[in-house]
């Protein structure tokens, strides 16, 4: 007999006394190593991305990693760009972005456009979410943004000038993202799935600094 | 007639020392003296007489001296001969031990109950000397005679004993238990009247009070408590006194105060308070400035809000400015990279700051200095800034000027270099900027593989460690390299390896050799599946969760590969399980361990994937029982064993209706 699945409810609100762990959770799937990849979609132009982890530091809210564009346009190679994360866990970084030129109207606007942000939404606007409890909940929210081209000189006909508002799902390791740049085209989406490079299941690498 | 040795107008030192032995009192003063002359002041000359077996000759003008006539002489005699001993242990370890060898120190402790202060004060300054030395015997504070004569030192009259009695406490006082013992005699309160006498009374006082703190909370909490604060408010006065050793020694008092009493630990205040005079310690150019950087590191070291503290007042430019000038004194240029290193340890931005001050290349030429004590600092120095993605795709860390020096420190006898070395090589072969090659040209796989044989099971585990993250990502290139210069029966007996923390760094190895494009599960199937099977026996018996974990991911990356590779992992899940015992998986499904549990599911979600053979190898599954324990699982309290366990159960359905 199938097992039924409950799906869970929303992240609970924290009372004032709660001394429970609120942070999202460890996830498998978002940690050094993992690759995912899809589609890019901006107007009519489509290219491949392919995005790897390198570093994850959960304590500090902190992620890190590469984003290869392929079939760029512009460009005669793929085009890599390292980016950092900033994960929204109510302890370093909050739904609010506070800098690159986003207001939180902004922030809204986008979080929004995830449906996993829904249930979320009442909390957020209300108190910035800090009473929520995301130890339990499906999605990591984070926000990427790109710090410099890897490979390729700043005259390549990209622009790192904006951010990536990230939606990642713990169940099976997709992530959403729009792109945010008041001098670009709003809502700019990037979908990617978990690669497995031909496998049939999931593997993992691992390192770890002294 | 023996000719004038050039270095000496009385004769050469093989004569001066035979006249030690002398029946004639008189002769034996003079050379005493002539020696004593000689040696002060002059390592060389030391060095010299302590070859020529002056120590022990000088011991036994000690030892003689009170049996004759002539009280004046008797004191000259026992003075000059106390001076002399205290003068070979000064700054020489041979000394110290030449000292020690000769049974010098009982008749030297016997000096302090003379009646003549002059008498007195060459005893205590010589055992001062001596009990400042590592060599020197430790004191046995549990002992009771011992203590007694401690405290009658401290309750003397006479400044030299009193400095004995602290120098003593400084030298051997490492255990909690001594800690307390020499609280609960009342050591602590002579200390502490002591901090408030002579300069050097309230020197030797401070020191040895952070020797009786250190790390313990009870002592710690009871001398804070003492006459309400007495002994903090006195030590907080010496901070800003006009000594800079007195200042630096009291800094380090409170160090270990703030370290190790809850009350002040999170105390900010006091923390910058101390960073700000540290920094400006670091100013004095000579023996303190050494040490202030020792005490900023002891301050810093793992407290992530103190570093920050440091960077706000500039330490890292103070530190790289002192570099930039150039380091005569190695001791200097030890603390100072160790001070970068602790400020580095934790934070970016910390590491930003050092690299922007242009200051790396001065550390990684370091790694080619002459002292030993500074190339591992500089290790630990680079092990820090390599602690960042962002540095090493960089790639500061890929050229040879780093490489090589790192990889000769790899030969270096002594275990402690060769960890160093081992912890920065850990970090900079994480490749990112793909650019291994260069660590591979240089020899870098072989030496990593000569020391996984190391008799030191950590400098074993700390070679894997690097194999491993070398591996990281790696392209099939660099995995033959590896297992080339390793070999899979290496490999597989270092599973096996009788330390737990090897086997585990062995298992993650393998799991990185098996990940990446799917012909690399193959690895494990090398001479005739020697690695596959060491996982498996390894795996029933694993002792800690750390091993498992590792152990189970690298079996679910095997089982991420095509049937042949599924069902070899389930020949491993069931066969070393024996008549009696659970297979291994079942015990880890069971485990308190998330990271375990999770580890476990992953395998059994890779086993059952939409494969040829999946349903045959679910069957097993659930005739052993593991699909019900699964079924158990699917609110398990960790998140994301609940979502692969819901998963791998959501793919069983698939097989028909499969009763599950």
């Amino acid at each position: 007999m199938p097992v039924r699945v409950v799906e869970s409810s929303a992240p609970s609100q924290v009372s004032g006394a709660s001394s429970g762990n609120t942070l999202p959770q460890a996830c498998s799937l978002l940690t050094v190593g993992q690759n995912v990849s899809s589609l890019q979609n901006e107007k009519d132009e489509a290219w491949r991305v392919n995005v790897c982890i390198q570093g994850c530091d959960l304590d500090h809210g902190y992620l890190c990693g590469t984003m290869e564009a392929l079939n760029v346009p512009m460009a005669d190679t793929p085009v890599v760009t390292f980016w950092e994360g900033e994960i929204v866990d109510g302890k370093n970084y909050t739904f609010f972005t506070g800098k690159w030129e986003a207001t939180p109207e902004d922030d809204i606007r986008h979080w929004t456009k995830f449906p996993s942000f829904s249930p979320l939404l009442s909390r957020v606007e209300a108190d910035g979410g800090k009473t929520l409890d995301l130890s339990s909940y499906q999605y990591i929210f984070m926000r990427w943004k790109e710090q410099y081209f890897v490979n390729v000189g700043e005259d390549c006909g990209l622009t790192i000038a904006g951010f990536y508002y990230v939606c990642f799902s713990c169940s099976d390791g997709s992530i959403s993202g729009f792109y945010y740049d008041p001098k670009s085209s709003p809502f700019q989406k990037l979908e990617l799935k978990a690669t497995n490079a031909g496998r049939s299941g999931f593997s993992f690498s691992t390192y770890e600094f002294q | 007639m023996p000719s004038a040795s050039p270095s000496t107008s009385s004769g050469r030192p093989t004569d001066l020392v035979s006249r030690l032995s002398s029946s004639d009192r008189g002769v034996r003063l003079r050379a005493l003296r002539e020696v004593k002359n000689q040696i002060i002041g002059n390592r060389t000359k030391k060095l010299a007489y302590i070859k020529l077996g002056a120590v022990p000759a000088v011991a036994a003008v000690l030892a003689d001296a009170s049996d004759g006539p002539g009280p004046d002489e008797t004191c000259n005699l026992l003075v000059q001969s106390a001076v002399a001993l205290g003068s070979f242990a000064c700054g020489v370890d041979a000394g110290v031990q030449a000292v020690v060898d000769a049974g010098a120190l009982p008749q030297l402790r016997r000096l302090l109950s003379s009646p003549d202060e002059k008498v007195v004060d060459s005893g205590a300054r010589s055992l001062k000397l001596i009990y400042q030395s590592k060599l020197a015997p430790k004191y046995d504070f549990l002992d009771h005679e011992n203590l007694q004569f401690l405290l009658s030192l401290l309750n003397s009259k006479n400044e030299n004993v009193t400095g004995l009695g602290a120098s003593i406490i400084t030298h051997s006082c490492q255990t909690s238990a001594e800690q307390r013992a020499l609280y609960e005699t009342g050591v602590v309160q002579k200390l502490v009247d002591l901090i408030g006498g002579s300069v050097s009374q309230r020197d030797a006082s401070l020191e040895s009070l952070t020797a009786i703190i250190k790390n313990n909370y009870e002592v710690t909490s009871k001398i804070l408590e003492f006459e309400n604060g007495r002994a903090l408010n006195l030590i907080n006065k010496f901070i800003i006194d006009k000594s800079p050793r007195t200042r630096l020694l009291a800094c380090a008092c409170l160090i270990a105060v703030r370290k190790t009493s809850s009350r002040y630990v999170e105390d900010m205040g006091l923390g910058l308070k101390l960073i700000h005079h540290l920094l400006e310690l670091l100013e004095d150019p000579g023996q303190v400035g050494d040490e202030a950087s020792f005490a900023l590191s002891t301050l810093i070291e793992e407290k992530e809000d103190l570093q920050k503290l440091a960077l706000e007042a500039n330490a890292i430019n103070k530190l790289c400015i002192h570099l930039q000038n150039g380091l005569s004194c190695p001791k200097r240029f030890q603390g100072i990279l160790l001070a970068l290193a602790n400020i580095c340890s934790k934070l970016e931005i910390c590491r930003s700051k050092l690299l922007a001050l242009q200051a790396f290349n001065l550390v990684s030429d370091a790694l080619r200095h002459d002292c030993t004590d500074v190339r591992v600092a500089a290790c630990i120095c680079l092990r820090s800034l390599s602690r960042s993605v962002k540095n090493l795709s960089a790639g500061y860390f890929v050229n040879e000027t780093v490489i090589i020096p790192l990889l000769q420190l790899l030969h270096d006898p002594s275990i402690a270099v060769q960890l160093a070395a081992l912890g920065a090589i850990s970090n900079i072969v994480v490749d990112f900027t793909k650019h291994n090659s260069n660590f591979i040209h240089c020899g870098g796989v072989k030496q990593l593989v000569e020391l996984s044989m190391a008799m030191d099971p950590v400098v074993r585990s700390n070679s894997l460690w690097a194999l491993k993250n070398l591996t990281f990502l790696a392209d099939s290139k660099c995995k033959e390299v590896v297992l080339s210069e390793l070999t899979a029966s290496s490999l597989a007996t270092l599973i096996h390896d009788p330390e737990s923390v090897v086997q585990e760094q062995a298992l993650a190895l393998v799991r990185n050799l098996v990940d990446g494009c799917v012909d690399s599960i193959d690895y494990v199937f090398a001479e005739n599946g020697v690695i596959l099977d060491a996982m498996g026996r390894q795996l029933q018996c694993a002792s800690k969760a750390e091993i498992g974990i590792q152990g189970m991911y690298a079996l679910s990356n095997v089982a991420s590969g095509s049937k042949v590779h599924k069902d070899a992992v389930m020949e491993q899940l069931f066969q070393h399980g024996g008549m009696n015992a659970q297979p291994f998986i079942m015990r880890f499904l069971h485990s308190n361990d998330n990271h375990l549990r999770t580890a476990s599911v992953w395998v059994l979600l890779n086993l059952t994937t939409f494969c040829p053979g999946a349903a045959g190898r679910l069957q097993r599954l659930r005739n052993a029982g593991i699909i019900s324990q699964l079924k158990s699982m699917v609110n398990d309290p960790c998140l994301d064993v609940k979502l692969r366990v819901r998963t791998t159960l959501g793919q069983c359905m698939n097989y028909g209706d499969s009763t599950i």
